[in-house]
């Protein structure tokens, strides 16, 4: 589903001394199945945007357009539930969101609520739980009793239980040690090989290069710039007033560029960075 | 050098859990260090921070934190020496505003009013949320919660402060001030760092590394011996740090020197070489 934002813009405590603009003027598209990558720093706005993607959050004013479904300030509450099953979200710490007595109880539960029959949900459930790299021996656990890490993955087995078509991931892999961060994000990237649209807000710019084709960089509450991360990163004017932070790749060939080296533009994944230094080590 | 924190032999198991969640272990953790943390997701980290702050009690074995062992009789005055910072911020709000919310912990302890308003403010400017103060924190994001939380242990003064995980939800640049404002307070302070993280850059600020594996320490060394693990850090659940990853793709062509080398060096022998040139 292609997304788009047409100056939308969010105000909180609107009409008291507090009041100010979560979104200030928004206009953005998102495109179909890609992989897109939200960044900005703490406070910016980025999961202020990604709230209205599946209508927690309504325009002040604008408007934003999710497939066919258009969402306005008069938007109401009601017939909600289409767009909620087609935008998955995953918050951050989902895991806090648990409650069911067993693993597979819980995963089945967004879907059932989205109308699917006990019996495919529970087929749901066992697929997902394989998806999500922990076996089926573990649906008949309590959620409880998983560690942090499981619970992550039981948690995001519940979002994609329900099949949406469009995925939305709050700094999905925070506080998981990097082994399980790497398998998470490889899932994430293979559901959207097999078609799925993924918007991933993090603030770990190594998995921006590594994994999103478009990124988006929130600052003050307004989109500051749009487009394919090798392009943004390269953008002096974003790292200048510390919007970006770059890669670990960038960030250590800007380093070599202190010495001899020279980069037209800075790597920004380690192979790049890698197959860079040997070229110009070896000087052809 | 003198312990503050002793652990001996110490075993928990939760409640209907088929292993121990620690096992057996025993660990100094000297006055003044700054001490990482690290395995796997599961390992024992944090059920060793509950044990130390008495949230929990050990079966077997004894702690003994600043001189006093960890029971039921001196468990509030061993609470006041440590400050615990946990991952999740949404978890340790109380109050209605943010400096409510920091000026908890120094309620319980029976501050003045007049002092409490300043050492808030201080506490807070430290993480620089100061133009924060009145705001209800669950209007904050995230990372701007996680600062408050640490404002709020600040406030306490404690000798000792656990991070768990507590940088995990920071933007980088959140995440430097934060790292930058524990190392002046060790520094200043004179306080003792117990950092459980899963992030192999931030342990090179730290002393001493402890690794657990299933509830016991597999290995206790300086980061550079740490980091000479190599790939057998992922093991533990670690990365290896990002410049050993650049030299092990480098080394099939570049003649570089054995063992760990950090961005700085490295760059300094990739440099040598292609000077040669």
């Amino acid at each position: 589903m292609e997304i788009i934002f047409k100056n939308l813009t969010q105000s909180y405590e609107a009409n008291s001394p507090l009041e100010g603009l979560g979104l200030d003027d928004v206009s953005l598209t998102i495109h179909d199945k890609r992989f897109t990558a939200i960044v900005g720093k703490t406070g910016s706005g980025k999961s202020t945007l990604v709230r209205h993607i599946n209508a927690l959050l309504k325009p002040t004013s604008g408007t934003i357009l999710v497939g066919d479904r258009e969402i306005t300030p008069e938007t109401n509450n009601k017939n909600l539930k289409p767009l909620r099953k087609n935008v998955g979200m995953v918050f951050q710490f989902p895991e806090s969101q648990l409650f069911e007595d067993t693993v597979e109880k819980d995963i089945m539960f967004g879907p059932m609520n989205f109308g699917m029959s006990e019996a495919d949900a529970k087929k749901s459930a066992h697929k997902m739980i394989e998806l999500v790299g922990l076996g089926e021996e573990y649906l008949e656990k309590s959620p409880f009793d998983l560690s942090g890490g499981q619970m992550r993955r039981v948690a995001i087995a519940g979002v994609l239980a329900s099949e949406p078509e469009t995925i939305i991931l709050d700094e999905p892999t925070a506080g998981l040690d990097p082994v399980g961060r790497k398998e998470i994000m490889d899932l994430f990237k293979n559901l959207q090989e097999q078609g799925r649209t993924i918007i991933l807000i993090t603030h770990n710019m190594d998995d921006v290069a590594n994994y999103a084709e478009e990124m988006v960089v929130i600052h003050d509450a307004k989109v500051k710039a749009v487009g394919k991360p090798k392009d943004i990163f390269n953008d002096k004017s974003l790292l200048t007033d510390d919007i970006l932070t770059l890669p670990r790749s960038a960030a250590f060939a800007q380093k070599l560029a202190e010495k001899n080296f020279s980069f037209p533009q800075l790597p920004i994944t380690i192979s790049e960075l890698t197959t860079e230094i040997k070229r110009q080590v070896h000087g052809d | 050098m003198e312990n503050i924190i002793s652990i001996k032999d110490v075993t928990y198991t939760y409640p209907e859990a088929k292993r121990p969640a620690i096992n057996g272990l025993s660990l100094d953790i000297y006055r003044n260090e700054w001490l990482s943390i690290v395995g796997k997701n599961g390992s024992g980290k944090s059920t060793l921070a509950k044990l130390i702050d008495g949230l929990i009690e050990s079966e077997t074995g004894s702690i003994i934190v600043d001189g006093q062992e960890v029971n039921e009789k001196n468990i509030w005055e061993i609470r006041s020496k440590i400050g615990i910072v946990f991952q999740n911020p949404d978890h340790q709000f109380v109050g209605a505003t943010v400096e409510d919310d920091v000026a908890f912990g120094l309620e319980n302890q029976g501050i003045p009013r007049d002092e409490m308003v300043k050492e808030v403010d201080a506490a807070l400017k430290m993480v620089d949320m100061q133009d924060y103060k009145t705001r209800d924190p669950q209007s904050l994001s995230g990372g701007q919660k996680q600062r408050v939380a640490i404002a709020g242990v600040l406030a306490t003064k404690p000798s000792i402060i656990i991070m768990d995980e507590s940088t995990s939800m920071l933007d980088p640049n959140g995440r430097k001030t934060v790292l930058n404002l524990v190392k002046q307070l060790r520094e200043e302070q004179n306080m003792t760092i117990i950092s459980i993280t899963h992030d192999i850059e931030e342990t090179e600020l730290s002393e001493r590394i402890v690794i657990l594996r299933d509830g016991e320490v597999v290995q206790k060394a300086s980061p550079k011996t740490i980091y000479d693990m190599g790939h057998k850090l992922t093991n533990y659940g670690l990365e290896e740090p990002f410049s050993s990853q650049v030299a092990y793709l480098l080394k099939d062509e570049l003649k570089l020197p054995e063992g760990y080398l950090n961005e700085e060096e490295l760059i300094e022998n990739i440099w040598k070489l292609s000077s040669k040139i």
